[in-house]
């Protein structure tokens, strides 16, 4: 049960694919101007990398070393288009908010990373604690940087006015440089209380 | 010695020894250095034969930005005072806090960004505005860089260009005529908030120029500091007379941006205004004398400080006539700062032959 906890947890924080690995950037800075579209990318990525994880850990050893990276692609694309298919038919706000930027879950290094190194060479349920925590974590990185930017850039959280009327949007939260700042200042924050040990 | 002196003395040898005051000793001790400057003795040679630091330097500064902040406080009311003060307490909040945590010395550096980083504030803006652009500026323009001297931007610029970005409608269009005629300002505690533009702004919408008098007098909206070219070039020369920064920059900066605004004037008669209007309008010349002249973020070797003001004369000329901002000082001063390393060691090369690389 111990090992099932550190698995998760180091997907969570120690290894938190955002704050420490420093992946999946390209996405974290596009969408994290609105708490709606972070939670969504949260869900969306916890999914697709979950359920992928979990189908490579079960084939991994019967596929060709050659022609592993080909066929992770296919798993994951698989489960990126049922999830692109999915927000479309429920969620079509939300999905024209976030526009290519789910169907290039695909391409999203966390992914590929966790098939490459933890699920084709672990146990299935090893693979699915492993990618719930870095899921997780990706989730976790991206609301907190969605809530400081939504907060200062709009005063609003989930579109619901929480500043007040007389608040002044800073504009530079919603645009790019706004996501540089709050990426940088919270891997501060991120390694300030869990110091990285240099080599 | 001064009896006020002992008892700043005395104060800190008690919070020294102190389980919980000691932490303010460096507090004091900085506040004692600061009004009684204790030049240290060498007993042997080499004797320097001026004692120049880092103190010295940033006092100057402040002096020569002082005319400056009395032609803020003529034309826009008291109100330019108390945005200096809230940058002083905002930003030394910002300061003191690192070097506290960081159990540093608190150094005079910042004594110089509070001061002109809200003469370069436009007169309306909102008190909270300039304590978030100072802390700004003060935290990712210098402390995330390991403190002063280490800073590779200008650290009241970063605190400008965020709040730029930030707030654009009360940075870039809420300006106020200045008060002119008797005691002006000094009745008053702030200017009637009537929008108008800036000289620059004038030009980009409009192509109208301002008149040369009323620029270099000052009496025209503006920063708070930078209206009236007479007092900037004033205490820019004195800056310059005793060797506090280097001409070459100024005088650099100053002549390119005279030299290509000439050249543009004939090539794109209606974007690029001509050369003396260029000079005397806008954060030009405050930002040729006290910011690109910053000796962190600026270049250290002769040949390296004409270029870099060359180079910052052809963006402020470009940005002024081509982008969408009217004005382009903070941004070229920011951009230079990037390449002032770079400058110096392409100078080192040029002179003694490729630099020795610390790392592998």
């Amino acid at each position: 049960m111990n090992k099932t906890k550190d698995l998760f947890m180091a997907g969570l924080w120690e290894d938190n694919p955002v704050f420490r690995q420093m992946l999946g950037l390209c996405i974290t800075l596009a969408i994290t101007n609105k708490v709606a579209n972070g939670v969504t990318m949260g869900v969306a990525v916890f999914f697709v990398l979950t359920a992928s994880s979990f189908v490579v850990s079960l084939i991994g050893d019967t596929v060709p070393r050659r022609v592993r990276i080909p066929v992770f692609m296919l798993v994951i694309a698989t489960f990126v288009t049922l999830v692109y298919i999915f927000l479309q038919a429920f969620f079509m706000p939300l999905s024209q908010a976030l526009g290519a930027y789910v169907g290039l879950i695909i391409t999203n290094c966390i992914i590929l990373g966790r098939l490459e190194s933890f699920s084709s060479e672990n146990s299935p349920w090893d693979s699915l604690v492993d990618a719930a925590g870095v899921a997780t974590g990706f989730a976790f990185a991206l609301i907190a940087m969605s809530v400081v930017r939504e907060l200062l850039g709009f005063g609003t959280l989930f579109g619901i006015q929480v500043m007040g009327p007389s608040w002044t949007p800073w504009v530079s939260m919603i645009l790019a440089p706004g996501g540089f700042l709050v990426l940088g200042l919270l891997i501060w924050v991120q390694r300030a209380i869990s110091p990285v040990e240099e080599e | 010695m001064n009896k006020l002196d002992e008892l700043m003395s005395d104060v800190a040898d008690y919070t020294k020894g102190h389980p919980y005051l000691q932490h303010i000793t460096e507090v004091v001790e900085t506040v004692r250095a600061i009004v009684f400057h204790h030049g240290e003795a060498a007993s042997e040679s080499p004797f320097l034969r001026d004692y120049i630091e880092i103190k010295r330097y940033m006092f100057a500064v402040v002096l020569a930005v002082l005319p400056a902040t009395f032609a803020a406080i003529y034309f826009y009311g008291w109100r330019a005072l108390a945005m200096i003060a809230i940058s002083y307490v905002a930003g030394g909040i910002a300061e003191v806090t690192f070097t506290l945590v960081r159990k540093e010395e608190i150094t005079e550096g910042f004594l110089v960004t509070g001061i002109l980083f809200p003469l370069i504030l436009p007169p309306s803006t909102p008190y909270w505005m300039v304590a978030v652009g100072i802390i700004v500026g003060v935290i990712l323009g210098k402390e995330v860089f390991g403190g002063t001297g280490y800073n590779i931007f200008n650290p009241a610029l970063v605190g400008r260009v965020f709040l730029t970005i930030s707030f654009p409608v009360a940075m870039s269009s809420r300006w106020v005529p200045p008060l002119t005629g008797g005691w002006a300002g000094f009745t008053q505690y702030s200017v009637d908030t009537i929008t108008t533009a800036t000289p620059l702004g004038v030009f980009a919408n409009s192509g109208t120029l301002a008149p040369l008098r009323e620029l270099f007098l000052g009496t025209i909206p503006g920063c708070l500091g930078e209206s009236s070219a007479l007092l900037v070039i004033a205490g820019g020369i004195f800056l310059m007379l005793a060797k506090i920064v280097d001409w070459r920059i100024p005088v650099a900066y100053l002549g390119s941006v005279f030299l290509f605004s000439t050249l543009g004037m004939f090539l794109w008669p209606n974007q690029v205004a001509p050369p003396l209007f260029q000079l005397l309008a806008g954060g030009l010349l405050f930002g040729a004398m006290f910011m690109a002249t910053d000796p962190v973020s600026s270049p250290t070797t002769k040949e390296g400080r004409w270029v870099y003001g060359v180079f910052l004369g052809v963006m402020t000329v470009s940005i002024r006539a081509f982008s969408g901002y009217p004005e382009g000082v903070q941004f070229s001063i920011l951009l230079m700062n990037m390449f002032a390393p770079l400058m110096d060691e392409m100078v080192m090369t040029f002179r003694y032959g490729p630099v020795q690389k610390p790392y592998k």
